[in-house]
């Protein structure tokens, strides 16, 4: 045995090397075809979604219960804080704690959850991934920047690359305005 | 047995290695 391996060591290095091969093709390159042909069928799943959308009226009733940070929440973040405070050092917390409750709360209040469904390439699953990030409103998604957009974007999975691709902020920013023929002119039927 | 089924199923022995390798490397992660 010894001397076989010996006289015909290449062969058998040969052999390992295309299980080797063999293995990497099964296990790791078929794998990520699979997965582009599964990226495929929920574009076009997803194109499906948003026909359907786009030929019914705007569903205000549907809207996602998101949890948004509300002013009562703030107080309840903020008051164990002042309980437990001496009552001497309580005089510039309560000072800092309404303004920082303000701030949270105006930005969802300013404009109230908005059926981001309306925007062309968003479907039930994004508006879902976007409430999981805070994004409830067109005012919101409006005011993106590019690096705001390429943050959003990495969170998107399979999504990736449809706010650009489907001009999302410009979308967003005629619906904040309520401007339904600029829409149209530009993005169609709303 | 003659030497070329010896060599033979060596390297099937070997390939079969290669595979495991693979697997362990590339297969076990999902």
């Amino acid at each position: 045995m010894p001397e076989l391996l010996q006289e015909y060591w290449y062969l058998i290095l040969a052999a390992l090397v295309i299980g080797v091969v063999v293995a990497w093709w099964v296990f790791h390159a078929s794998r990520r075809t699979r997965v582009e042909l599964e990226d495929k069928a929920a574009d076009e799943g997803g194109a499906k979604r948003n026909q359907a959308l786009i030929d019914s009226p705007p569903v205000a009733a549907t809207r996602e219960p998101v949890p948004e940070p509300t002013l009562a929440d703030a107080k309840v973040a903020a008051t164990p804080d002042t309980a437990s405070v001496p009552v001497a050092e309580t005089a510039p917390e309560p000072a800092a704690a309404p303004a920082t409750a303000t701030e949270a709360a105006t930005a969802p209040a300013a404009s109230p959850d908005d059926d981001l469904r309306r925007i062309k390439g968003v479907g039930p699953k994004l508006v879902t991934m976007l409430a999981e990030q805070g994004i409830t409103s067109f005012a919101q998604i409006a005011a993106w920047d590019d690096g705001e957009i390429d943050r959003i974007d990495a969170q998107l999975g399979r999504f990736q690359g449809r706010i650009r691709r489907d001009d999302w902020v410009a979308q967003a920013r005629l619906l904040a305005a309520d401007d339904i023929t600029g829409y149209e002119d530009r993005f169609g039927k709303v | 047995m003659p030497i070329w089924m010896e060599v033979f199923v060596l390297m099937l022995l070997a390939y079969a290695i290669g595979m495991g390798i693979g697997w362990a490397i590339w297969g076990r992660a999902s």
